[in-house]
């Protein structure tokens, strides 16, 4: 699950999952629901992406997803396939062609987290907005 | 809540010693009054602070201006100077929208004379400055720049390539609206793929344009030296880099990262990524920020020529000729700058530079009056033209506050308030508004923002800036 921690100025995306795929999972939950575009039929992306430690790959999986919605508006919607390394995560992400807002204009590493927990795994990610 | 300690040193200067926390080097010092200070207290705002205050090279005291509050890694309201070449400089003590800043524009009439045709001014301008940042919005840039001048020369690309712009707005432009030693191939693809459609756009969140009249005048001298009359109609733009700045703190911030422990660097937060100033990423960050900072300002330049041509439009191209630009000031940049003998790397995080009478960095015309400094409050409130005085150079390395300052985060903005009702009131207050999103107009509402008078109030008390005039909003084009 995620939920919105307050912040005066920025967007902290609070994250609690049994395993670390559903960490990624819900952060792209968690962007997608900023960025909610309407629109019929879905389309595919191939995301690759790669970073020194757990919490960097966690904000450069949600910056990639950031770039591919300014740059081409696209929106995800889905996690269809996700496989994670000691470095990397690829995926297959589903999500609709729009016009989204422009809300997210980064991902910061301010108090970036991403560790184990008594429940599986918490994260913490600040997004500039 | 913050924990920490905090004393007061004068009216209108607070202290967190060095000795506060032990990975502090230098002490974190507030301008603020009683009642902004219990305000910053509410948030991180102190923690964040204190955390500058630990950099490498930072010298005199991590300072933060009256309109401080909580951002990410530094606060919003931040000024830190690390002296060269072995201080640090940290892409996240500019920020992600790099050389975000502010343009101001006189127009030649006054509100009376603009009377009904306001309306039809603001949609005008609606109609021609893109706001948004994001999928097709993106394409709606403007097109034919060559973007490698851009980053290398700023506005002076669009003027002489485009005829935008003037010689006189490239010289009433922060530092001309150029920082040398720029690195456009220091610049990432992904960065230029941002930002290549996005000149001309005025992007989202606190970004705006705002119709407004000048509603008082508390220096004669200083305002007639800016152009500036009581009744008269202004416009400001607050914009910045873009996708293209966001990308390159995005870059450096993960490249500094990395390299933090070949150079012996521990930190409180990873934000505060950071690398010595003579280090290979320190000035390749450097040459890539003041690329950004290019970018910003020609992206100013580009919003400022399309407002003109909205000018024309509705008032007569006789108005559009006339309309003169006061300065142009950034609030999000690291500049290298001499203060107190030393070559320094000032941040200013959400900060002005502003320079005082006799400065030799100032354009002629304002060499015996002080650098104006523009300081928005919020929608429904008043904003400030300020001018630079001599305390600035002895207590801040030459900066005044950028705003009012959040007060409250978006979410609770929006529980107290609703963004139809808003733009009732607002219209009820005299002011056009035109916004893409009810919730984007709620976030900003003036109840998110402190009082900005009683912000200007302390940095002139404190000797660092002086009010010049005042302006109210009468129209509104959100980002």
């Amino acid at each position: 699950m995620y939920r919105w921690v307050d912040h005066t100025a920025e967007v902290e995306l609070a994250i609690e999952a049994a395993t670390e795929e559903e960490v990624f999972a819900e952060a792209l939950a968690g962007l997608a629901e900023l960025l909610d575009v309407e629109g019929e039929g879905l389309e595919r992306r191939r995301i690759a992406v790669g970073a020194p430690d757990r919490p960097a790959l966690l904000a450069a999986w949600l910056d990639e997803l950031v770039f591919a919605a300014e740059s081409e508006g696209f929106v995800p919607v889905a996690l269809e396939s996700l496989e994670l390394s000691a470095r990397g995560v690829t995926a297959t992400v589903a999500g609709r062609l729009g016009d989204p807002p422009p809300l997210v204009k980064a991902v910061t590493y301010h108090r970036l987290a991403f560790e184990p927990c008594t429940s599986g795994y918490r994260a913490t990610v600040v997004l500039d907005v | 809540m913050s924990e920490l300690a905090i004393a007061r040193v004068d009216q209108e200067l607070w202290e967190i010693p060095s000795s506060a926390r032990s990975d502090m080097r230098v002490p974190a010092r507030v301008f603020a009054d009683p009642e902004l200070l219990a305000a910053i207290e509410q948030d991180r705002s102190l923690e964040q602070l204190v955390n500058v205050a630990t950099l490498p090279g930072i010298v005199e005291a991590a300072l933060a201006m009256p309109d401080i509050h909580q951002g990410y890694g530094f606060p919003v309201g931040g000024v830190a100077a690390t002296e060269a070449p072995d201080g640090v400089v940290s892409p996240g003590g500019v920020g992600y929208d790099i050389n975000c800043g502010v343009r101001l524009l006189a127009l030649p009439l006054d509100d009376a004379e603009l009377g009904e045709r306001r309306e039809a001014l603001v949609n005008e301008i609606s109609r021609r400055v893109p706001v948004g940042a994001g999928g097709k919005g993106s394409r709606r840039g403007l097109v034919g720049a060559k973007l490698e001048r851009v980053l290398e020369e700023g506005p002076r690309a669009l003027y002489e390539e485009l005829g935008i712009g003037s010689e006189q707005e490239l010289h009433l432009t922060e530092s001309q609206g150029r920082l040398d030693g720029a690195r456009p191939g220091s610049v990432s693809p992904r960065a230029r793929e941002r930002g290549a459609g996005q000149l001309g756009t005025l992007g989202s969140g606190n970004h705006f344009l705002e119709l407004q009249r000048v509603d008082g005048v508390y220096e004669p001298e200083a305002a007639r030296a800016f152009g500036l009359r009581q009744g008269q109609v202004a416009l400001l733009i607050h914009s910045g880099s873009r996708g293209l700045g966001h990308q390159v703190c995005t870059d450096f911030v993960k490249r500094m990262d990395a390299a933090l422990s070949r150079h012996g660097i521990e930190l409180p937060d990873r934000q505060l990524s950071c690398a010595p100033l003579d280090s290979p990423e320190g000035a390749d960050y450097l040459g890539a920020m003041a690329a950004a900072a290019n970018f910003a300002w020609a992206n100013r330049a580009a919003i400022a020529h399309r407002a003109r041509e909205a000018i024309a439009q509705v008032l007569g191209p006789d108005a559009a000729r006339d309309t003169h630009q006061v300065y142009d000031v950034a609030h999000n940049v690291a500049k290298l700058e001499r203060h107190h003998g030393r070559q320094l790397c000032v941040h200013r995080k959400g900060a002005t530079r502003a320079f005082p009478p006799g400065h030799l960095d100032l354009p002629a015309e304002y060499r015996g009056v002080g650098q104006p400094a523009f300081i928005p409050g919020s929608m429904g409130t008043a904003s400030f033209v300020l001018a630079g005085r001599p305390g600035a150079m002895e207590r801040s390395f030459g900066t005044t506050c950028h705003g009012a300052g959040r007060r409250l985060s978006r979410t609770a903005v929006r529980k107290q308030v609703e963004g139809a009702e808003l733009r009732r009131r607002l219209e009820g207050q005299g002011i056009v508004v035109r916004a893409p999103s009810a919730r984007g107009l709620a976030e900003e509402a003036p109840e998110a923002y402190k009082d900005v008078g009683r912000v200007v109030e302390v940095v002139e008390r404190a000797g660092l800036a002086a009010r010049v005039v005042r302006l109210r909003p009468i129209g509104v084009l959100k980002g």
